[in-house]
């Protein structure tokens, strides 16, 4: 008798082993994964800009937000993170922004704060709840039933990458190669980017930049594309979002050091024409459509399917002429991930790296003008700052580039 | 003389009472056990949908024929890409793993369901990827506790549900 009553407090500290402990690390697990997802929908949020951190806590807020009834929760499933149900209590999710991945993930010997929105790089998220116990809160460690659980997730830019999908395909061209970090650019100054052409004179520049420099249509051709086949629409859907989609990374993707040639019916043609090929104007429709994506410029009205190309994508936000891109708003659509070559030419070309700009509405407007006779739009030189969508790091060496978005931890 | 009473007996009538709470208790534990880790698995299968796919470049999400769609349930089904392991949960197919795609409207920032269509999620019509895709199982998995003496007819579902943003790694 003695015995056996002496035997039920080891008795409920066994059990609650067996199910307190298993289910704590049940909804620390769930925990994490909630962790995961909002280190990285936060880190796609980080662009550089003052209002990113803003954006990125908000994005971050999606997957566990429960209003549309479904999100990550914990608990086996029942709790909703960052709410109080009652009894038990989940705080805020914290999010820390840093600028460098060694200080996001604490590392010893790592020095550097917190960063604010134009150097952030990397996200530090951590999730708290609390767990119910069921035996064990008849013993003294139960804390009343409950027991506080937290999970962290560290998610930033990685390293640059060696294959960018989804990206623009023109090759633009550098300044001066010697500089690996931004090709002869300079950060946070305009340039006007020009179609390549033959003979002189060189068209010039347009308003308000530094320089023109020239660039060519590289050719991604889908041959074998049963929708949207026609050559002039894939250039405009190329123009207002990118390569699309594509499970071939041939096609989807560009690689560093590949071997790109030129669009077959975007050749150059001579400076003394004054025009581009109708590739050319239709490519840059499409850029225009990440301005207004209502209305398709008149010189691309032959444009078979332009309306469900140009419904397919949201225009950007923020359409101000940008001076200072730390002031920029805008949901990136104006951004491009161009690959840089040595020499934009009529033939093939080696990429050397990737590099972003931000497109700037032509003068007194508020989208670029397609129609312009030598291709051009001024574009703002970033670097690298927003993370391609897709990519991978893998098979080549680069100082400087735009990475994607991993978990560090 | 009358006899005095021994204690000898009483502490087996004491086993005797205790015995089935015991059993109880135990059988309890075992049954929360298998339930705990049936939910632990099927969570770790939707994690492992959610990131596979999330990553993937060029996956289109409206075509259920998709080669890395395919590949990605079966790696969470049977813990490998090709079809020779074996199945971690007996029964479980790859058409009951559920994934809404959802995205952010870019005027209301309000997050929806989207649709595959050329202005939805359908890549290979033209629409955009989704933002967020959202891994459950249609229905949840059904489990029947086992407790003796008692038939449990009734089954009870585990929704264990992962949302994950698509894009990076």
């Amino acid at each position: 008798m003695q015995v056996l009553v002496l035997m039920v407090p080891v008795f409920f500290g066994f059990m609650g082993f067996a199910i307190d402990l298993g289910r704590l690390y049940m909804a620390r697990n769930e925990l994490k994964t909630a962790a995961n997802a909002m280190a990285i929908a936060a880190a796609q949020r980080l662009n550089g800009t003052e209002a990113s951190i803003e954006a990125a806590t908000a994005y971050a807020r999606i997957p566990i937000d429960a209003s549309s009834g479904v999100a990550n929760k914990y608990d086996f499933g029942g709790s909703t993170i960052g709410e109080s149900n009652g009894t038990l209590n989940s705080e805020e999710p914290t999010l820390s922004f840093y600028d460098a991945s060694s200080a996001a993930i604490g590392s010893e010997g790592s020095t550097g704060g917190e960063a604010g929105g134009a150097t952030a790089k990397h996200v530090r998220v951590v999730v708290r709840g609390e767990a119910p116990t069921i035996f064990w809160r008849f013993l003294a460690i139960g804390l009343d039933g409950r027991i506080n659980l937290a999970a962290q997730s560290v998610a930033g830019q990685s390293a640059p990458v060696c294959q960018a999908c989804g990206v623009e395909p023109i090759a633009v061209q550098a300044i001066s190669i010697e500089d690996t970090v931004d090709f002869g650019f300079v950060p946070g100054i305009r340039y006007t980017l020009g179609y390549l052409c033959t003979g002189g004179p060189t068209p010039g520049a347009l308003a308000n930049t530094t320089s023109r420099v020239p660039y060519v249509m590289l050719n991604r051709y889908n041959e074998g594309a049963t929708f949207l086949a026609d050559e002039l629409t894939q250039l405009y859907r190329i123009g207002s979002q990118g390569l699309p989609p594509a499970s071939d990374p041939a096609t989807y993707c560009l690689r560093v050091n590949a071997e790109e040639p030129v669009w077959v019916n975007a050749a150059p043609l001579a400076c003394n024409a004054n025009r581009v090929a109708s590739q050319v104007s239709t490519f840059l429709c499409g850029l225009a459509a990440r301005f207004d994506n209502a209305t398709v410029p008149a010189v691309c009205n032959a444009v078979n399917e332009s309306d469900t190309v140009i419904a397919a994508n949201p225009a950007d936000s923020d359409l101000t002429d940008v001076e200072d891109y730390t002031a920029y708003t805008g949901n990136n659509r104006r951004i491009i991930t161009v690959p840089i070559v040595e020499t934009a030419a009529g033939s093939t070309m080696v990429v050397l790296g990737f590099r972003q700009f931000l497109i700037e509405p032509a003068a007194n407007d508020s989208t670029i003008n397609a129609a312009d006779q030598n291709g051009r739009f001024a574009a703002l030189y970033l670097g690298s700052r927003i993370p391609v969508k897709q990519g991978r790091i893998d098979g080549c060496t680069q100082f400087a580039g735009p990475g994607k978005v991993v978990l560090h931890q | 003389m009358r006899r005095r009473p021994t204690q000898r007996g009483t502490s087996l009538l004491e086993a005797v009472l205790f015995l089935p709470i015991l059993m109880m208790l135990l059988w309890g534990l075992i049954e929360f056990g298998r339930i705990s880790y049936t939910f632990y698995t099927l969570h770790k299968m939707l994690q492992t949908v959610a990131r596979y796919t999330a990553q993937q470049p060029g996956l289109n999400f409206c075509d259920e024929s998709d080669v890395q769609l395919t590949q990605a349930k079966t790696l969470a089904l049977r813990g490998a890409g090709e079809s020779a392991g074996a199945e971690i949960i007996p029964n479980l197919t790859a058409d009951q793993i559920r994934i809404r795609l959802e995205r952010v409207d870019p005027d209301t920032a309000q997050l929806g369901e989207c649709d595959c269509s050329a202005t939805g999620c359908d890549i290979a019509q033209g629409g955009r990827s989704p933002d967020f895709i959202v891994v459950s199982f249609t229905d949840g998995f059904p489990m029947r506790p086992n407790i003796p003496f008692f038939n449990a007819a009734e089954t009870f579902a585990l929704r264990p549900l992962v949302r994950m943003p698509v894009g990076g790694n």
